[in-house]
């Protein structure tokens, strides 16, 4: 039960009468029992009269995912099984960040029938956006006490991460194409994979001619190559807590997520195959064997719901993890942060070991806002800024320097720059058959 | 969640069905998480049992020890502490007379009749000179128990007080029909005098203990002829001390004679009105209750903006750490620190590694060989770029301020001077001797 404005003021109007007809105390008093004796019985009377919330059943028709940034609309229809006519307000109790805005829909609803009550949804962070109960708050007739009941509805929609870097794809897929022969530029790399024998014709590398088939054949033949296909590729994110500093106002791990997905896209489109991990000290989560359209769905799916957990990553699990996924020759990319020396201890114990048997890049974030530092020098609280942010930037040179010296290949740039950076450089790997 | 497209087209049918049959309760598929009113007070039900209890037994324990408690005032006739009189009050009930207990000086006026006794009994001298001699004029008996100063001025102007009697037995020796069946008096209370000269044809004095004084006085009013009886010890009256000696007999003869007896204690009701109408008086009558009813509706207005619309719902939020924390916390330890070397060794450093690879030498090329290299590519001395990126160290704020300027300007110069194509002869005679002038001041690794 609740009180509305309206009958607030029906109780302060008792002045009137109070001021009116009280010159002496007892009458006063009088009139200010029967008042409130008449004002309580109204509302009473108006609580009796409303129609009651709990014979109202909900029901609800959500979309089962959205990527972030977009709306999309929750439908809520809320069927009057109850004898009286129900009006009121409905509060549909969703998660803030499910970025329902103003969530309290005015509602009229006949005996027996049902209306719909929509709401557009903008959540505004990744993950499950969830909701479990609506309430509803019914008038009476003279609107001055209210039924209130809350209901039961769960629903829940999946925000999956935005994938921007997806603007990305369409050039870098023609680089691919180039590199498979398609297109009239034929690039060839030194490690590509043997296609089949056809005739020369001028303007062919003199180079590729292959002599035997010549010799076997009346023409001259070349032979024409492609680029390896069907390679595997894991994708290894690091979700422990240092994926959750920012960068540009964005968390390592979401910028993590868009170059993973640009470059499984990119793979699947090359042939290659992709494992996706996401691992601190367990699992958190796992795409393999998905191919085409499949793969980035589960993808997107499955990283709505990764967060950065506030623990440090265990390197010394990881060879076993990609062990797990394959014992061929991968490229296992490592999308972590590469900091201080001390911090990247552990990455660099065990690079020796995914060196060994796989080629590996890893990736990391670069804050722009330290080289920005670096570069101003203006008064004395700059210049020291300037001088933390050099060192800071000499920690990754050196620790990327020796990422290199135990072989792996080490990508950094800014949050917008890296997944292109990524996608070049599995390009140019690639077109060094170097996979 | 029945979130298809299916179940709602057939809901309909379903729902006139629950029109007709469904008569309150919870709707079929929905649940109701707010408990209904029965629910709450089934679950509630022993708090509240509970509550009533502990209410019951703090009542019955509050009526059981408030009969046997003094809380009463002295000589009330319905106290039955000791102090109180309703002994002697329930006595003369029983008696038939009626006994009727006032406390203002109008009550007594309009109790009062022809045949009327009235005991007065002011603790607090609440009576004025002018009441006393109304009440003295009022009843054709008046018992003042333990009269003070200004009831003897206005009732008896002759009699004065006599201090507390020594005598160990009081003995009514005198013409007072009542005092004489009362034979003695409890000892040690507190006497009259009547002065020793005057033979005042009024007075009758009882309970002598010594000379003239007395334990009780009667004076006949000479306007009315009616009887002031005046009893210094108010003692005699209560629960305590009336059954003690002939007490309860002097108290009876006293009291008993009349139909009625009104038993008067003054209150503060009896003060005379003085001084301007206070605040009370002024404000009008509607004010007391307009101000009940303003804060009800404060305290509902309270209610109507505080009721919470369902349940609060919870979310978890994520951590926000800037990634840049570290280095500002760094920039902090050597501001604090004046850790000027250290600073400036880091930007000497990064611009080391920068101007290698500007003038092409490699990652791993010597000192020497890039301060000479800048040197000859920038016209400077060697002496004077190897006090900028080694040599010179910083003693105050200006001179740090001064070569992190002179750093910066060093590795611009640089980077101008290779893409001017500058001192080709320096690059010969460089021993690196780099195959291109790189592109200027790449930051990241190649």
């Amino acid at each position: 039960m609740t009180l509305s404005g309206r009958f607030v003021l029906l109780l302060a109007l008792g002045v009137v009468p109070i001021v009116l007809f009280g010159p002496d105390p007892k009458a006063a008093t009088g009139i200010l029992l029967l008042w409130l004796l008449l004002v309580f019985v109204l509302g009473g009377l108006d609580l009796a009269l409303a129609a009651s919330p709990r014979a109202v059943t909900v029901e609800r028709m959500l979309p089962a995912r959205v990527r972030l940034g977009e709306s999309v609309t929750s439908e809520l229809y809320l069927t009057n099984t109850g004898r009286r006519r129900l009006v009121g307000v409905v509060r549909d109790a969703w998660q803030p960040s499910a970025g329902a805005g103003r969530n309290r829909s005015r509602v009229v609803i006949p005996s027996g029938e049902r209306r719909l009550v929509s709401l557009t949804l903008t959540p505004f962070r990744r993950g499950e956006r969830r909701v479990e109960q609506v309430t509803v708050r019914s008038r009476g007739p003279l609107g001055l006490w209210n039924r209130q009941a809350t209901l039961n509805a769960p629903g829940r929609i999946r925000v999956l991460p935005p994938f921007h870097a997806r603007k990305h794809l369409p050039a870098r897929i023609t680089r691919l194409k180039e590199l498979d022969g398609r297109t009239s530029v034929m690039v060839r790399g030194q490690g590509t994979e043997f296609d089949s024998l056809r005739e020369y014709v001028r303007g062919d590398d003199v180079r590729s001619i292959d002599w035997r088939a010549t010799a076997r054949r009346n023409e001259v033949m070349v032979r024409t190559w492609r680029p390896e296909r069907d390679r595997r590729v894991v994708i290894l994110l690091d979700t422990g807590r240092t994926s959750a500093a920012r960068v540009d106002n964005e968390p390592r791990l979401d910028t993590a997520f868009e170059a993973s997905l640009l470059l499984a896209a990119l793979t699947s489109v090359a042939g290659d195959r992709v494992d996706f991990l996401a691992f601190d000290r367990r699992v958190r989560g796992r795409v393999q064997g998905a191919s085409g359209a499949a793969l980035l769905s589960q993808l997107v799916d499955s990283m709505a719901l990764i967060d950065p957990e506030l623990i440090e990553m265990d390197w010394a699990a990881v060879p076993g993890q990609v062990r797990s996924i394959t014992s061929q020759h991968a490229l296992v990319v490592v999308l972590t942060s590469v900091d201080a020396a001390g911090a990247s201890t552990g990455l660099l114990s065990v690079l020796p070991q995914l060196t060994k048997r796989h080629t590996v890049i890893v990736a990391s974030v670069l804050d722009p806002a330290t080289v920005l530092a670096a570069a101003s020098r203006g008064g004395r609280d700059e210049i020291y800024r300037a001088a933390a942010a050099e060192r800071a930037l000499l920690d990754v040179a050196r620790v990327s320097a020796a990422i290199r010296r135990l072989g792996a290949d080490v990508v950094t740039a800014s949050p917008a720059q890296l997944p292109p950076a990524l996608a070049d450089r599995y390009i140019a790997l690639k077109a060094a058959g170097r996979l | 969640m029945s979130a298809t497209l299916g179940s709602s087209t057939d809901a309909p049918a379903r729902l006139t069905g629950a029109a007709g049959g469904a008569a309150g309760g919870a709707a079929g598929g929905t649940t109701v998480a707010t408990p209904t009113l029965r629910a709450l007070l089934g679950r509630s039900s022993f708090w509240l049992i509970a509550a009533a209890c502990i209410l019951a037994i703090a009542l019955v324990a509050a009526l059981v020890s408030g009969g046997s408690q003094a809380a009463g005032r002295a000589l009330a006739g319905d106290n039955a502490a000791p102090a109180g009189s309703m002994a002697l009050v329930e006595v003369l009930r029983q008696q038939g007379v009626t006994v009727t207990l006032a406390g203002s000086l109008a009550e007594v006026r309009g109790a009062v009749g022809t045949n009327s006794t009235v005991l007065l009994y002011d603790e607090n001298s609440y009576l004025d000179q002018s009441q006393l001699r109304e009440l003295g004029d009022l009843a054709t008996r008046t018992v003042v128990a333990a009269p003070d100063f200004l009831a003897l001025q206005a009732l008896a102007p002759t009699v004065g007080f006599g201090g507390v009697s020594e005598f160990d037995t009081l003995t009514a020796d005198c013409s007072v029909p009542a005092a004489n069946r009362a034979g003695e008096l409890s000892p040690g209370g507190d006497t009259l005098s009547i002065p020793p000269g005057s033979a005042h044809p009024l007075l009758t004095g009882c309970f002598a203990s010594g000379t003239n004084t007395f334990s009780l006085v009667q004076v006949q009013n000479d306007t009315t002829g009616g009887i002031i009886s005046l009893v210094p010890d108010a003692r005699l009256f209560s629960n305590e001390h009336i059954a003690d000696y002939g007490n309860a007999a002097l108290a009876l003869g006293l009291l008993g004679p009349s139909d009625s007896l009104i038993c008067y204690l003054p209150t503060l009701a009896d003060l005379p009105r003085t001084g301007p109408p206070s605040l009370a008086d002024l404000t009008p009558g509607w004010v007391t209750p307009v101000l009940v009813l303003l804060i009800l509706a404060a305290a509902a207005a309270a209610f109507w903006r505080g009721a919470r619309f369902g349940p609060l719902v919870a979310e978890n939020l994520p951590v926000t750490v800037k990634a840049s924390e570290t280095m500002e916390g760094r920039a902090r330890l050597y501001a604090r620190s004046n850790a000027r070397l250290r600073a400036l060794d880091a930007l000497r450093v990064g611009a080391v590694q920068r101007l290698a690879l500007a003038v092409g030498l490699g990652r791993l090329a010597q000192l020497e060989e890039i301060i000479g290299s800048v040197a000859h590519f920038t016209g400077r001395t060697p002496d004077d770029v190897r006090r900028v990126l080694v040599g010179a160290i910083p003693k105050s704020d200006a001179q740090l301020t001064a070569l992190s300027h002179a750093v910066q300007a060093l590795e611009h110069a640089t980077g101008q001077a290779v893409r001017a194509g500058a001192a080709p002869a320096a690059r010969a005679s460089a021993s690196a001797s780099p195959e291109s002038p790189p592109p200027p001041a790449e930051r990241m690794d190649p």
